[in-house]
This record gives C-alpha cells, structure tokens and sequence, in this order.
C-alpha cells in the first residue's frame, strides 16, 4: 500500500506531468495577456471613435445667376460663416447663353502652405500670406515663399451650374458662427 | 514618547534617522553657484503655473464663444484677476527659458554622457512638454494669434509623414478649427500635459537622485573646502532663496507688465503682421526659409539628433578623440537658433 499511495507523486514528476502543468500555464497565461490586451484594446478603439470627430457640414449655396457675371467680369460672394469669395469668369470672344463651368473660378482664400488667410494686394497685383510670407498671382499660382517652392496652388472652390443658377460648396458651420461675444 | 508620537510613528513607521538618510544626499560644492540651480527653477515655476492655473480655471470657459469674453472678465473685472494672469504669463515665459538654460548648462558641462543619457532622454521630452504647453497655454485665450498659432500648428502636425493627418483631426476636432476644437486645447494644456509633466519630473529627479549629480573638476576650490555639502538644510535654502528671488521677479513682472488681450480670434482674416510667441521664432523663421515637407521633417531630424545627442557625442569623441568637439557643435547650434529668433524678431515678415 505505502507503495501504491506515493505512485501519484511519481506521476507528479514525470516529464508528461510537467508538460501538462507548463502547458496549462502557458496557456492560461496567454489567456489572461490575450484577455487583457483584447479588452484594453476595445477600450482604445472605442476612446479613439470617441475622439474622431463626426464629418464637417459642406453645403451648396446659391450665388447668383450664372449669366449674372459679365465675361471678364467677378462677383464677390459672402457665405454665411462670413467668408468672402471672388467668383472670376474667363473673357471669351463669343460668351453663349449658358456658359460652361470651367468659365467660372472661385479662389479659396486658405494658404495652402499652412492654412492662414491669404489677402489680395492691389499694389502689388498679388496674393500675400502674412503668416510665412506665401505670394501667389492673380490666378493662385505660386510665385515665391514656401508655396512656390513646394508648388502650390490656393485651391479652388467647387462649382456647379444647374438650371443657369451658379452654386458654390463651402462650409457652413464654423467657429464665428457660434462666436456671438465679439 | 508621548503618545501622539507613538501614534503617528505606528501609522507612519519611519524613524527620523531614516528620514534625514533620505533626503540628505550629499551634494557637490559647485552647486552653490546659481547656474547650476537651473533645473529646480523650472519645477518651482512649474508649482506657480499649478496654482495660478488652476485659480485662472475657475473662470475661464473653454468654448469659441466665451473663451475670449471669460479671460476680458479675468483681466478686467475679477478682483487680482490681472495678476495671476500675468503671473501665469510670465511664469510660463520664464520656465521656458529656465527649461533651455537648464539644458544648456548640462550640454556644455557634458553632464548628460554615460550613465546618464536616459535622463537626458526624459529631459528633452521635458522641453517639448513644456513647449507644447507654451503652445496650447496662448491657444486658449482666442484672440488672433491663438486663432491662427493653432491653425499653422496643427497644419504643421498635417505634414508629418503616416500619423500627421490623423494627429491634426484629433487636435482640432475636424479638418479645420471650429467649435469643438478649444476644449480639446483645454483639456490637453489642464490635464494631459501637467500630468505628463508631473510623472516626468518625478523620473528625471528620482534618476538624479539613482545616478548623485554630476562630479565637476574645480582646479580653483581650496584643498581644505569640503567637497561636498548636505542636501538638507544648505541646498534647500538655495533653492528656497530662489523661489523667493523667483517671487518678486514674477510679481515686478506682472505689474510692470501685465499680460494684454490682442484682438478676438476672426477666422476670416489674417492679421497683416502675425507672430507666435518668442520661443517659436527660430521654428517659425525656419517654417518661411523652406517648403513645408523640407521644414517639417528637418526639424523632426533636429529634435532626433537632440534626444540621441548622448551616443552621437560617444561616438564622435571616439572618431575625433576629442571631448571637445560637442562644445563647438553646441556653440554653433545656439548661435544659429539666437540668429534665427533675432531675425525673426527684427523683421514684420
């Protein structure tokens, strides 16, 4: 009988014993880092949707009649957030009833270096941003500063012509809309 | 014993030997020039920015239309509201240059090589805490240059290659400033950054303390002066004859000049003539002087090197065999980060 009852803590020792005990251990472990890690990362990935912000509002506005704007001519545009755009059309020859969209170009005023305002210099016939010194021509091409020589162009704002009415997309919610202090 | 005392040291069971063992850590004779007291000034700054800041938070409200009417109100209307304001100010001023003087004196004095280098490590995460607080601190005021400071920042993160646009959405809440954008300024200069700042100092102290401040050689000290001193009490009534100097420099400051209100942030226009804060001015001359891209990602490079400048400088005095030559390097990068600030100082644009 002494015999029989220390057989199992022989078993305790052999090497199959061990290698369950270890696998066990093993896998528990990565049970508990896996749940851990699993769980915290839920935790990250919802804070992270959390923290990302839902879509800005972009909207068509209504700016004028397109034939509205002589060939040649501009028509300056406020939008409700207060941003004032200069709508240019191209002098053609022979302007048609309806004129094509690529006639019209809208100049954002949004340095495309690092997102100031840039503002016209009559003096100067140029674009100018005050904040890294970005000089842009008439058209929004580069001409000196940072943006030229990473070759950018302020850019455009989308146009559309619909029924001979000329829209533009710009934001509509912006930080001076909710600022009624100043 | 009384029996007050027997309570207390039952609760708190450290005797007063092993308290005085604690915090009297002998400390080298040069540290009773004042120079080498620079890295306590920026975490007594650090306290001021604590209290005044918190005081300031009692009235400002973090949102596009009140911010800039509750700092008025602080300014104008709030009993001392002008002075801790100010003092916030210029306490921030201050740290900033406290935290690169700081630095300074441990490059040229090499106090940063081996086994030290972690420490350097956490130290320039220190200086660009505190420039990110510097940064923030200015956004929360709305005026014009907080407006635009904020824009040119996060279009700055936007050009950082992989993780910048992402960065730049999470910062201001969207593509561009807009409403939701201040309190996110707000919670990462009240909360995000102090505390970051708070485990930093406590890992750059406690390394201080693992490591013993650096040994200098003083040819000039007399034989018979001791080579040492106590912590406590001798350097505790340096730096507490600092904090006091600190004091009435800050509150002369504040007075004399008391922290203004530029105009309200509008989004519609750029000032003519803009400008960050002073200690932006070498990176914002930089930012005029190359293409984003090239700006960018330099002067990710410059503050690389920075945080490496420990095994850099190892191996640069095994090429040259000169212990020197981090000296001239540092010289030549001071100089040209004062020349870029004075130009920017010294010109509209």
């Amino acid at each position: 009988m002494p015999d029989d009852a220390l057989s199992p803590s022989d078993n305790n020792t052999s090497p199959d014993h061990i290698d369950r005990r270890s696998f066990l251990n093993t896998s528990s472990t990565i049970l508990m880092v896996g749940g851990v890690g699993a769980s915290y990362g839920t935790f990250a990935y919802i804070a992270g949707k959390y923290l990302m912000p839902s879509s800005e509002g972009k909207a068509w506005l209504f700016v004028c009649r397109a034939t509205d704007i002589v060939p040649g001519g501009s028509f300056s545009f406020q939008s409700p957030t207060g941003v004032r755009v200069a709508i240019k059309r191209e002098a053609v020859e022979n302007p048609s009833e309806v004129p094509p969209i690529n006639e019209f170009l809208a100049l954002s005023s949004i340095c495309p270096h690092l997102g100031c305002r840039v503002h016209w210099e009559g003096q100067n016939n140029r674009f100018f941003c005050p904040c890294h010194n970005g000089v842009f021509d008439p058209q929004g091409k580069p001409v000196s500063g940072p943006p030229a020589a990473a070759g950018q162009e302020l850019s455009q704002y989308n146009l559309q012509i619909e029924e001979g009415n000329l829209y533009i997309e710009m934001p509509v919610d912006s930080v001076s809309s909710t600022n009624t202090s100043a | 014993m009384s029996r007050l005392g027997n309570w207390w040291s039952e609760r708190v069971p450290v005797s007063g030997e092993q308290l005085r063992e604690l915090t009297n850590e002998p400390v080298p004779h040069h540290l009773k020039k004042w120079w080498f007291c620079l890295g306590g000034t920026p975490a007594y700054l650090f306290v001021v920015q604590i209290v005044s800041g918190i005081l300031l938070a009692i009235y400002y409200q973090a949102s596009t239309s009140t911010a800039y009417e509750s700092i008025r109100q602080i300014t104008e209307e709030v009993q001392f509201g002008w002075y801790l304001r100010s003092l916030h100010k210029w306490a921030a001023t201050l740290m900033i240059a406290a935290v690169v003087l700081h630095q300074m004196r441990v490059y040229f004095t090499g106090a940063y090589r081996r086994p030290r280098e972690l420490n350097w490590v956490i130290g320039m995460t220190l200086l660009l805490v505190t420039l990110g607080l510097g940064f923030t601190g200015y956004s929360l005021v709305f005026e014009q240059l907080s407006y635009w400071g904020a824009t040119v920042g996060a279009n700055i993160l936007d050009t950082v290659p992989l993780v910048g646009g992402i960065g730049k959405e999470l910062l201001l809440a969207g593509e561009e400033y807009n409403a939701q954008t201040l309190p996110r300024f707000y919670i990462i200069h009240a909360a995000i950054l102090p505390a970051t700042l708070i485990g930093l100092i406590a890992i750059h102290i406690a390394f201080i303390r693992l490591h013993g401040v650096t040994e200098l050689e003083e040819p000039d000290l007399p034989a018979d002066q001791p080579k040492n001193f106590n912590f406590f009490p001798d350097h505790l009534m340096t730096e507490l004859s600092l904090g006091i100097v600190l004091m009435i420099i800050l509150s002369v400051l504040a007075t004399v000049f008391p922290a203004t209100m530029g105009p309200p942030a509008d989004p519609n226009v750029t000032p003519e003539v803009i400008k960050p804060e002073w200690f932006f001015y070498a990176t914002f001359r930089w930012l005029k002087l190359f293409g984003p891209t090239v700006a960018v990602l330099s002067m990710g490079f410059i503050i690389f090197v920075m945080y490496a400048w420990p095994w850099i400088d190892a191996l640069l005095i095994k090429v040259t065999r000169n212990k020197e030559t981090s000296t001239y390097i540092g010289i030549v990068a001071v100089l040209l980060i004062v020349g870029l600030t004075l130009w920017e100082a010294l010109v509209e644009h």
